[in-house]
């Protein structure tokens, strides 16, 4: 009896075993399998004798909650040792347990016994029942790089602006010199310095200087390196790109003679020749090298014609064209400046974009991406450079010969431009003539007076009829004359 | 007055007003990027939140952090900050539907 009620007691705490943590099977991974029968695990029991101490851990009666493992291998084993626990134990173990206590405990039917017939599959815990952070590893890697570019875009954004500042820093003590208002942004009421950078982007930085005899005003812009985008700046390790300024001083009409040279690196003034309209009209030649005129061989020029080569490069300007030469992208003078290209859906444009008097520079910053504040002073020699063209551009003037190609030039374009446009303003004008009448039929259809309306029919009428007739005596005349 | 000239550069009446340029040449040099970046955004935020894909959601909100570094001035806040939570609120709403961790795609 009382090794009955043992049975039942080991059996009970099996059966409670079953039921608990996955916590609990971390360090073993078999689950043991009953037979429907209770007591079928312990027929072979009486039988078998008691071989070698198994590896899993016998639970006592005490602590009902610590798991019971068994492996595969030792199911002979296990009933043996419930002979063995229930001699040692059984004494002990059946008097505090009644069957008041197992009320209301269902054994568990679905255990089955299936002892060495199927292979037991060993299942991995589900990921969302483990409870460790661990098993989040994608997430916490997106949040990662999401910080990663958060932190990037910080100090990319103050890196530029310091780099502005220190930009500013030195060239403020020339720039105030020269200009009667720097620094503006078009906000203020009255024409005051804010004496600041506008700043546009978190890459780019405006200054507009004013009030200098010759020029109408200078733009000065700092494009800087997307430092604040994380992308960007993996994309600069693969090809190193430098920080720019570019200025664009805009030209009295008085102060400028009419002429477009450029002088820059060979790979910029192809892409410029190409890019910007004046220059692929007036400059259509290859650069040319300047080493005519004592220029280092990474220069090239563009110009209109070898007398305006001749007059821009004074010693002045090759001793800062040669000394600086690294860091110039670009030196553009023009008269008939009117920016890049304009691509036209509809094709060309119907008339002649407007042109102002411009000279235009674009310096490359010295360290290729990698500029520290200090390397903006270095720049200061350029902006000197700007000042000293600004005045020349004033007092360089063609000659007579000069002014006529010049002249020439430009009525050329002017008649090529017409010519290509032809077909597009014919169609223009006759879009026009046809909108013009049919507003005219509807004042006709509109007009509540039948009397208006008949005499305005017949105004209408007359006025065609003048029309082909005049169109008419043309024809005769072009044949006269022809003949 | 001609010593003027000489010496003194300045032309306090003759100062022009600055005038920013037009925006169209302002796109070209950007490129396409915040515009592109945007959309996508949108869309990946949008998968995310129809087909319920966590990977969708984590992707929209990238793309929405790099619009917004790359935004040009000419662009509105409003559109960048719409885009961004829209994104943040595809994250929020796959891992309230669903709060597996997410699996590799491979």
């Amino acid at each position: 009896m009382k090794t009955f009620y043992a049975f039942c007691v080991v059996l009970l705490v099996f059966g409670s075993v079953s039921e608990a943590k996955f916590d609990d099977f971390e360090d073993e991974e078999d689950i043991v399998e009953y037979d429907d029968n209770d007591f079928a695990e312990f027929e072979d029991v009486m039988e078998d004798s008691v071989t070698e101490s198994p590896q899993r851990v016998i639970t006592t009666e005490d602590d009902e909650d610590e798991t019971t493992v068994e492996l595969e291998g030792q199911d002979e084993n296990q009933e043996g040792d419930f002979e063995d626990a229930d001699t040692q134990d059984g004494d002990t173990e059946s008097e505090p347990y009644d069957d008041e206590e197992f009320e209301g405990y269902e054994d568990k039917p679905d255990t089955s016994s299936s002892k060495n017939k199927d292979p037991i599959t060993i299942v991995d815990v589900p990921a969302h029942l483990q409870n460790s952070w661990e098993s989040y590893y994608l997430e916490i890697l997106m949040v990662t790089g999401l910080l990663a570019y958060i932190m990037n875009y910080i100090i990319g954004k103050n890196k530029n602006s310091r780099l502005a500042q220190a930009w500013f820093n030195s060239h403020r003590e020339l720039l105030e010199s020269n200009f009667t208002l720097v620094g503006d942004d078009g906000t203020n009421k009255e024409a005051t310095s804010t004496g600041k950078l506008n700043q546009e982007n978190e890459h780019i930085y405006n200054l507009w200087c004013s009030g200098r005899v010759c020029c109408e005003g200078m733009l000065i812009q700092l494009r800087f390196l997307k430092r604040q985008d994380l992308l960007n700046v993996l994309a600069r390790m693969m090809r190193p790109v430098s920080d720019q300024v570019q200025i664009k001083v805009t030209m009295n009409d008085e102060d400028m003679d009419t002429y477009v040279f450029a002088v820059g690196t060979r790979k910029a003034l192809v892409r410029l020749q190409k890019e910007m309209q004046d220059l692929s009209e007036f400059c259509s030649d290859k650069p040319k090298s300047g080493a005519k005129y004592g220029l280092p061989d990474s220069l090239a020029i563009l110009s209109e014609m070898g007398e305006v080569t001749e007059g821009m490069m004074d010693t002045k300007m090759v001793h800062f064209l040669t000394h600086y030469a690294d860091k110039i992208e670009s030196v553009h003078f023009s008269d008939q400046f009117s920016g890049p290209k304009i691509m036209q859906e509809e094709g060309q444009p119907l008339k002649l974009p407007d042109t102002k008097r411009t000279l235009l520079f674009t310096f490359n910053v010295p360290g290729s991406g990698n500029t520290y504040p200090k390397d903006m002073e270095a720049l200061l020699p350029l902006m000197n450079m700007v000042i000293y063209s600004i005045d020349k551009a004033k007092k360089f003037r063609l000659n007579r010969e000069g002014k006529q190609k010049a002249d020439k030039n430009r009525a050329r374009v002017e008649e090529n431009f017409l010519k290509l446009t032809h077909v597009q303003r014919q169609e223009a004008a006759q879009s026009r003539r046809e909108e013009k009448k049919r507003a005219e039929k509807e004042r006709i259809m509109n007009e509540e007076d039948p009397e208006k309306q008949r005499r305005l029919e017949e105004a209408a009428l007359r006025r065609e009829q003048k029309k082909l007739e005049k169109k008419q005596m043309k024809m005769k005349q072009i044949k006269v004359k022809a003949m | 007055m001609s010593t003027n000239n000489m010496s003194d550069p300045w032309r306090p009446n003759k100062v022009l007003r600055f005038k920013s340029p037009p925006s169209e040449c302002n796109p070209a040099l950007d490129g396409p990027t915040p515009d592109y970046m945007n959309l996508l955004g949108m869309i990946f935020s949008m998968c995310g939140l129809m087909l319920k894909l966590k990977w969708c959601a984590w992707v929209a909100v990238s793309c929405s952090f790099i619009s917004f570094a790359n935004s040009r001035s000419s662009e509105d806040t409003k559109q960048m900050m719409s885009s961004c939570m829209l994104s943040v609120s595809a994250v929020v709403t796959s891992y309230l539907q669903n709060p597996q961790p997410m699996t590799p795609l491979w």
